[in-house]
């Protein structure tokens, strides 16, 4: 309820998209017009897939005044990349980088952002209000936020994967499946709500559950046989490796731009990819509904 | 009650100066054990009288002041307190022989692996004061860990007294007495543990260019170290893990090396083995 919805203007080229339909049940205003949502807002959300970046930024440029506070979304694109296309257009662009993760649509999402060189303080904290609302929210150094994907932008993926399999351990032993993924999503809900309410260290909450000789610690040794704690660090290694290996790819441009445009706007029509720029008096309309604009 | 247990540990600690203290066999853990009392100024060795069957481990107890004898009667005639430090499958012959010279003053206190309090007592005339210690090698340089667990003839009194006496060798502590096992494959072959990981530890070390006698006791104090600041600030291992783990840092790309090789779990297989055996063990 931090923002009302026809304060939010979302845009997209492709009409037919289910977000769209979804979007404007919830009275936020849609519009085909880029250059549109650029002139009616304060805040600029750049929510489409990172190689489409550069082109938005052609597009919205010329429209791009100093009230604007222009917050990209798109892994492993560079606070450093969106200024130098924004200069050709203006001279001190404000720019925000952020990186969330998709429980913003449950409003438990986890927030970084990290500031450009002539966006002020106020400006960050206003993103930072905005995306409170929908979960953890704080500041970091930029060169932080490929760590922060593969942590917690990667992380419900393990989360899930998790879940899935703690399911299949209730099923083998005799619960119903519906059960068995409810119970184990309270289960890691209440842990995780509990790690955050504490002042203890996890290792401690562990020990507090595992009563000598009983049933817990038996299963954590079955954990930690399998390299459970391993598995999970190289986890997050391999996501935010990844995410710097696609950025370096990006930054060296080694596919022609036209060649870019053709590619991605066939796809952009065949896929699900929600908004292109979306834009608000104040906020704009995040894309929680598609995951696919955080895909790297 | 409380009173009473606070008078018991007083009289312990009374007890303990005009204590005479005998051994029963004086192999290794109990020479560690007698050394460790003799160091903390606990015991005069003159109080200290040991016995076993040839000279081969009695000479190092003679060259530290303590009286030695190949008669284990003796033993019991000459001292209150009366460690039982045989083999096991020596013990049951050794109590049979000593069993007519035990009295209600003594107080018995079997460092025998394997052999339990019901087995003692029913050696041992009925009534008799009885624990059962299981100590650590380390106790010779009075960083020693030790559990005891009390027969039913042993009172606060004498609990006290032992752990009085023992607390000058390292960590003593009452438990009952299904945790001594555990404590055998935690810390009496724990020890074991350590040696292997401050091996390998300067291993790495000579690998990487460091001489192996420095890479050696540097490992040692690694280890002491560590072990200190977890014993004196009473914190969380996991915990005092992630203090030294600056982001990004050595400290993290080396945990993660262990962790990749499941060493919590190969050390908790460690500990399950140990206690096992010495539950196999005690049932032969």
């Amino acid at each position: 309820g931090v923002l009302a919805a026809h304060k939010i203007t979302a845009s997209s080229p492709d009409t037919d998209l289910p977000t769209v339909s979804g979007l404007r049940k919830m009275g936020v205003n849609f519009t085909v017009s880029n250059k549109d949502t650029v002139k009616s807002s304060d805040v600029l959300f750049l929510a489409v897939k990172p190689p489409i970046i550069p082109f938005i930024l052609e597009e919205v440029g010329p429209d791009i005044e100093p009230r604007h506070i222009v917050v990209s979304c798109a892994a492993g694109v560079t606070i450093s990349s969106i200024e130098k296309k924004l200069s050709t257009f203006c001279p001190t662009p404000k720019v925000i980088r952020c990186m969330t993760n998709t429980p913003v649509v449950v409003r438990e999402g986890a927030t970084v952002y990290a500031t450009g060189t002539h966006a002020d303080v106020e400006d960050g904290k206003l993103l930072e209000q905005l995306m409170a609302s929908v979960g953890f929210c704080t500041e970091v150094e930029e060169d932080l936020i490929d760590a922060v994907t593969g942590l917690s932008g990667s992380g419900p993926a393990y989360a899930f994967t998790a879940l899935d399999a703690l399911a299949d351990g209730g099923v083998k032993m005799g619960l119903p499946r519906r059960l068995a993924v409810r119970l184990g999503a309270q289960a890691l809900l209440g842990a995780a709500k509990m790690l955050l309410e504490s002042e203890q260290h996890p290792g401690q909450l562990k020990d507090n559950v595992c009563s000598p000789g009983g049933a817990t610690i038996h299963a954590l040794h079955f954990l930690e046989s399998g390299g459970f704690r391993s598995l999970l660090i190289n986890a997050v290694e391999a996501s935010c490796i990844r995410t710097r290996e696609l950025q370096h790819l990006a930054d060296q441009e080694k596919i022609s731009p036209a060649a870019i445009k053709k590619t991605l706007l066939d796809k952009v029509k065949l896929e699900s990819p929600s908004l292109s720029v979306a834009s608000a008096s104040k906020v704009s309309l995040f894309t929680s509904k598609s995951p696919s604009s955080k895909k790297n | 009650g409380r009173r009473g247990l606070e008078g018991a540990c007083r009289r312990g600690a009374m007890e303990a100066a005009e204590l005479r203290v005998g051994f029963v066999g004086a192999g290794r853990m109990a020479g560690g054990l007698a050394r460790g009392l003799l160091r903390a100024g606990k015991v005069p060795a003159s109080s200290i009288l040991a016995s076993a069957p040839t000279d081969k481990n009695l000479d190092a107890w003679r060259e530290s002041g303590c009286r030695t004898t190949h008669c284990n009667l003796e033993v019991l005639q000459e001292s209150t307190l009366v460690f039982l430090a045989t083999k096991p499958h020596i013990l049951p012959g050794v109590l049979q022989e000593i069993r007519p010279a035990v009295g209600p003053h003594h107080i018995v206190v079997s460092l025998v692996a394997g052999i339990t309090l019901q087995t003692l007592q029913r050696l041992l005339p009925a009534g008799t004061k009885v624990l059962r210690l299981m100590p650590n090698l380390p106790c010779v340089v009075q960083a020693g860990a030790m559990v005891f667990a009390r027969g039913s003839g042993a009172g606060d009194g004498e609990a006290a007294l032992l752990k009085n006496l023992l607390s000058s060798c390292g960590l003593c502590e009452e438990v009952p007495e299904s945790y001594i096992n555990i404590h055998t494959g935690l810390s009496g072959s724990g020890v074991a543990y350590v040696y292997l990981f401050a091996e390998a530890l300067a291993e790495g070390a000579v690998k990487m260019g460091m001489p192996s006698g420095l890479a050696s006791r540097i490992a040692a104090q690694t280890l002491l170290g560590a072990a200190k600041v977890m014993l004196e600030t009473g914190e969380h291992p996991a915990k005092l893990r992630g203090d030294v783990c600056t982001p990004g840092g050595t400290t993290i790309h080396a945990l993660h090396q262990l962790e990749k090789g499941a060493l919590r779990a190969t050390v908790m297989n460690a500990v399950e083995a140990a206690t096992k055996r010495a539950c196999d063990m005690a049932e032969d």
